[in-house]
């Protein structure tokens, strides 16, 4: 201050906090080691640089390159790792400078991460130094191009829980009551026959055969047919996703899906028109028709009502996030800090899936009307609206290992392509087949939790787990675009899920507050006003934004953990000795339970 | 006077909205002195009760044989009545109109408030600068509790006690006082005891055009710096932008010479004040109300409202006043203008981030009371009107919100820290605008002493002391933490206020039920029964 009264007030003391932070997972650390590494990761090199950190200026230390990931320590300051990269997350490695550059630190490598964040490293300009840097981060980085496996067929990792033991469709579907007397499971789908990027395991209207289910996928754009995702327990309305209607030009009609759209609805008596929601304008709806898609007309289509949800496809969102990047790394927009993010849309966006979700969660819930769910090919808006309703109208989902399953079966199994959103292990940084839809979702979860801080069971370091390993590679679960393909490669078999790593370590991923209530729907807010930049994930990188250590308050969440536990066992024990007392004298019309109303937590 | 000249009617059918999801309650609708009321049935209990006080504006509409008006009250929030009648309706609001705006402090409703289980002069024993100096005189001797102002003649606007650098004794201050605007010479507000410096706080000197000096006011500087950490230089924080201050000379005022004051250096951070402050707030509401507007350009909506950039100057000035004391060593004086409103945000903001005891429950109402009511934050001129009012007066100036809007942040960022929680804030802004307690009447202690405030009214910290208020103030997940607290103040960081400003449209889930839920889980821990029981602490004699 004194020496620079025009500086403004500063957290600099803090800024050291983030690079503790990066460094935290499950991973076993021997100290005698430079790197730490996970059972089947192999160092392949290292090398002395100066890392160009954005916040702190440069860093002299030294680098270390495994097929797992990038480290870096410092060669000044204390054992304290600078960097911990999983080379999955690198979209792109670019050489800075030439050899004859001038200026200080001007020769090097740039790296763009998919995780909001670039790493530039400067390295001596003689004897192309930085050569065999970039050979090798481009080999373990993009190993698809080199015909070299991704990491996570080569960890060997273990845990106590198998998370591939999470999601067993059979059972989800029983637990909402499936089979019943109007839908039935088929395994018309088992060799993925019917329909390429769906999952074996299908539920079906029961009056609808295997055979007009395979005319039913003739008429929907990759066979994507309409299938049930969800049931309402009581009033038994269903969301059923699917693809667009191969309508075309010409207006093409096919009275299989129009009878079979019709049989959906009949599976629930007092319902005498099926909504269907498409996720898209409706002029992107109209434009499709020229690519041999559309949208189910009201002459076609008599039983039904037809909304679109204006959500914009794939390439909108990809631009509207790298916008966001834009203003927050490196340096954050600080000058109408408001106005610029409200011109990256990206809020906007959420706002519209939102709202769409809620929608569908409302008409079901209302019991007032079916829902079918489509965009254009069924496994990005569509996987975002129903898995959202899901999460508003099912509480089951709100727990981890809910939300695990929810995650298995609305995204991963009915193929939501992973691989070509998130390019694992591909060097084609500019393939317009990326976006971040599975980040949006988990977005639009996070507005959830904030607006419900009890109603989850998750906290926000279980999302940035996620979302941390949708990149790294270090787990099978999201790889590959569907279920055939992850059969096809044995990915249960040769690799480790990211729910093994979550399950087993339950309590850093809990909510403390979290007050479970059966047949709650929560309906958030979506109105701008409400919703808010996620600032712990997309500028997470800024030491400028943290505020406080976080190592207190966790610390603090933890012991309220173990605080509600023993409340929990406490109040368990009071019900025993309650209603042995209450059998005892049996007048009591009161249950203990009814008694208690916020505190029927479980575990 | 008789209030029941300005009533123009006692009664009418009336039904009442209280927000966009609240069923409505109908019933019969009563207007006395102080209160509109309305009760459901002819015997009922449960009656809504309304302090005409906290009406910041009225609008009528009749339409058919019946009218609507729509009350907008102080604490923002929007309510509607239907009123059976044309006449009646035109009455009620001619009432209402007439009584919200007495000014009058004797007569309004604290004096008349006698609620159960209170007694009369309960907590107005609390004293807390005289308990505070105890804290000081324990960590130094450097200062001394000086009764100059006892008949309030040096300074209208400071206490009767003051406390001050030993080493001067009361002539000294006196002309000091008379070199200072407004008789506000430099006063102690908090003595840090880790690094021994002081903040001080007063108003500018009057150097005017013909750069006046006065030996005691340098004197008085002086002797800080003496009496602080050896070695230990000063920085005088200035509210006004360079420019603003040297203007001030024109009328009289101005700023510190260095030449003057050997060892303190002077730093301008220009802070909103005054009406421009308050038509950010009228801006803000109005935004946080116009539920028509698109929603697309909400966000750059809320930036041209620029609130949040005030609450961003306000938390960066009092981290450099914090930060010149805990990491600098150096002593520091704060002074705007007048030294009553940004001074005071500043100088209780830097507390706030400095000293754990102010963020308990009783030390943060020790804070407000010294250094916002007693340090002479004229409450009733700045605290008038509301976002709504059109009848605008150029002293409205929500100062005091602003304050209470950067506690929210710091409590938002370390939701750990702070033993109040939003509750507390929220019936602090509440009570500032329109109470049935004493504690935010009148300009000044001496204003208060005429008016006999203390010994007619209760005080609000008796009414929030009461156990059954407890759970909704106090903040769950408190645990002491003995360091500062240095807030991040990038924009990034700042959130708007939701749970006052945008009290109107309901949120998705209130925050009193997440709230309790947390209460049920953490005052297990302190109590065998499930049933949580919270005891008040007694407030600090």
């Amino acid at each position: 201050m004194a020496s620079a009264p025009n500086s403004k007030y500063n957290t600099r003391s803090l800024e050291n906090e983030s690079f503790k932070r990066a460094s935290r997972d499950g991973v076993n650390r021997d100290l005698g080691e430079a790197v730490p590494r996970l059972p089947g990761e192999t160092r392949i090199t290292d090398k002395e640089v100066i890392y160009i950190c954005p916040f702190n200026g440069p860093i002299k230390g030294r680098v270390y390159i495994t097929n797992y990931r990038l480290y870096l320590r410092s060669l000044e300051m204390d054992s304290a790792p600078i960097l911990d990269v999983p080379l999955g997350v690198i979209s792109r490695i670019e050489k800075m400078g030439g050899a004859t550059s001038r200026g200080e630190n001007s020769y090097g490598l740039d790296i763009t991460c998919k995780d909001m964040r670039n790493l530039r490293f400067a390295l001596k300009q003689e004897g192309h130094s930085r050569r065999d840097m970039f050979e090798i981060l481009t080999r373990y980085a993009f190993p698809l191009a080199h015909s070299l496996p991704i990491f996570a067929f080569l960890n060997e990792e273990r845990f106590n829980m198998d998370g591939w033991m999470v999601y067993n469709p059979v059972e989800e579907y029983r637990r909402q009551g499936l089979p019943n007397h109007h839908w039935r499971i088929t395994f018309i789908n088992k060799c993925y026959e019917l329909c390429d990027t769906y999952p074996a395991l299908l539920v079906v209207p029961f009056r609808a055969t295997d055979e007009d289910l395979k005319r039913v996928a003739t008429f929907r754009s990759r066979n994507r047919i309409p299938v049930l995702s969800w049931i309402h327990p009581e009033n038994k309305t269903v969301i059923v996703r699917c693809s667009q209607p191969l309508v075309g030009m010409s207006g093409k009609r096919n009275k299989d899906d129009e009878k079979y759209l019709d049989v959906i609805r009949e599976t629930n008596r007092q319902i005498s028109k099926l909504t269907i929601y498409d996720a898209r304008p409706n002029v992107n709806a109209v434009a499709n028709k020229a690519t041999g898609g559309g949208y189910e007309s009201d002459d076609a289509y008599h039983n039904t009502e037809l909304f679109f949800l204006d959500i914009h496809n794939i390439h909108v969102m990809r631009e509207s996030l790298k916008k966001v990047k834009d203003i927050v790394y490196p340096n954050v927009e600080e000058s109408h800090w408001l106005s610029s993010l409200e011109s990256t849309h990206w809020l906007e966006h959420i706002k519209l899936v939102l709202t769409g979700a809620i929608q569908v969660a409302d008409k079901v819930s209302s019991g007032k009307s079916s829902v079918l769910v489509h965009c254009s090919d069924g496994w990005d808006r569509t996987a975002q609206l129903t898995s959202l309703a899901m999460l508003m109208l099912d509480s089951f989902y709100r727990s981890i290992e809910g939300f695990e399953i929810l995650v298995q079966k609305e995204w991963i199994s009915f193929g939501h392509k992973f691989a070509s959103r998130i390019g694992h292990g591909d060097k084609n940084h500019a393939d317009a087949d990326r976006s971040p839809i599975f980040l949006q979702f988990i977005d639009c979860v996070w507005q959830m939790s904030k607006q419900f801080p009890t109603a989850f069971e998750f906290n926000e370091r279980f999302l940035i787990t996620i979302l941390d390993h949708l990149y790294s590679c270090r787990f099978g679960t999201f790889l590959y675009n569907c279920e055939s393909a992850r059969e096809r490669q044995k990915v249960t078999e040769r690799t480790v899920s990211l729910w093994s790593l979550i399950n087993s370590n339950k309590d850093t991923f809990r909510n403390p507050f979290y007050t479970k209530e059966i047949n709650r729907v929560l309906y958030p807010v979506a109105s701008m006003r409400h919703l808010e930049l996620w600032v712990n994930y997309y500028i997470r990188w800024n030491p400028r934004i943290k505020q406080q250590q976080p190592n207190p308050v966790e610390q603090r969440y933890m012991e309220l953990l173990a605080l509600r536990d023993e409340y929990i066992k406490r109040l368990e024990e009071l019900q025993l000795t309650n209603s042995a007392k209450l059998s005892d004298s049996s007048t009591s019309p009161s249950s203990p339970s009814q008694m208690l109303p916020h505190v029927q937590t479980h575990f | 006077m008789e209030f029941s000249e300005l009533i123009r009617t006692r009664q009418a059918q009336a039904e009442l909205l209280s927000g966009p999801e609240a069923p409505a309650l109908r019933g019969t609708l009563c207007v006395t002195g102080h209160h509109l009321l309305l009760s459901p049935k002819p015997q009922a209990t449960d009656l809504w009760l309304l302090l005409l006080r906290s009406v910041d504006s009225i609008e009528k509409r009749v339409a058919g044989d019946s009218g609507t008006i729509t009350l907008r009250c102080k604490d923002l929030r929007v309510l509607q009545l239907r009123i059976e009648g044309v006449e009646a309706t035109l009455d009620v609001a001619r009432s209402i109109e007439a009584l919200s705006s007495l000014e009058s402090v004797i007569t309004s409703y604290p004096f008349f408030y006698r609620p159960k289980g209170l007694r009369l002069g309960d907590a107005w024993h609390f004293h807390p600068l005289e308990s505070y100096y105890k804290r000081v005189a324990l960590e130094t001797d450097a200062w001394r509790l000086s009764e100059v102002n006892e008949d309030f003649s040096l300074c209208p606007s400071y206490p009767r006690v003051v406390i001050v650098p030993r080493a001067v004794d009361d002539a000294a201050l006196a002309r000091s006082a008379r070199f200072r605007q407004g008789g506000r010479f430099p006063v102690l507000s908090y003595h840090h005891a880790r690094s021994g410096t002081a903040l001080l706080r007063s108003s500018q000197p009057l150097i005017g055009p013909k750069k006046l000096r006065c030996a005691e006011d340098e004197e008085l500087l002086g002797a800080v710096l003496a009496g602080a950490r050896p070695g230990a230089q000063g920085f005088i924080v200035d509210t006004r932008s360079a420019q603003t201050a040297k203007q001030a000379r024109m009328t009289g005022g101005g700023t510190e010479s260095k030449a003057a004051y050997p060892g303190w250096k002077r730093l301008h951070r220009p802070l909103e004040r005054g009406r421009h402050l308050q038509e950010s707030f009228v801006r803000l509401v109005e935004a946080c109300g116009d539920l028509e507007q698109s929603m697309d350009q909400w966000l750059s909506r809320l930036d041209s409202c620029r609130w949040l950039a005030h609450v961003q100057e306000a938390l960066s000035t009092a981290c450099l006043a914090a930060q010149g004391m805990e990491r600098e060593g150096a002593c520091v004086l704060v002074h705007g203008a007048e030294g009553m409103d940004s001074t005071l945000l500043v100088t209780s903001l830097a507390q706030l981030i400095l000293d754990p005891l102010s963020r308990t429950m009783a030390g943060f109402q020790e804070l407000v009371e010294r250094e916002w009511i007693q340090a002479g934050h004229p409450f009733q001129l700045r605290c008038a009107h509301s976002a709504f009012s059109h009848a605008r007066s150029k002293h409205e100036a929500p100062t005091f919100l602003l304050f209470l809007d950067c506690v929210w942040q710091l409590g938002r960022q370390f939701p750990l820290s702070l033993e109040f929680g939003e509750g507390l804030l929220l019936a602090l802004f509440e009570h500032a605008y329109a109470s049935p307690f004493g504690t935010f009447l009148c300009n000044s202690e001496k204003e208060r002493c005429l008016c006999e405030v203390r010994t007619q009214t209760h005080s609000l910290w008796s009414g929030l002391n009461q156990s059954k208020e407890q759970r909704k103030l106090r903040n769950p997940l408190y645990v002491l933490n003995p360091s500062a607290l240095w807030p991040s103040v990038e924009p990034q960081s700042l959130r708007l206020w939701q749970g006052l400003f945008l009290r109107q449209t309901r949120p998705p889930e209130r925050s009193e039920e997440v709230w309790e839920k947390v209460w049920q889980i953490v005052t297990d821990e302190k109590t065998e029964d499930s049933r949580p029981v919270v005891s008040a602490p007694e407030p600090q004699p």
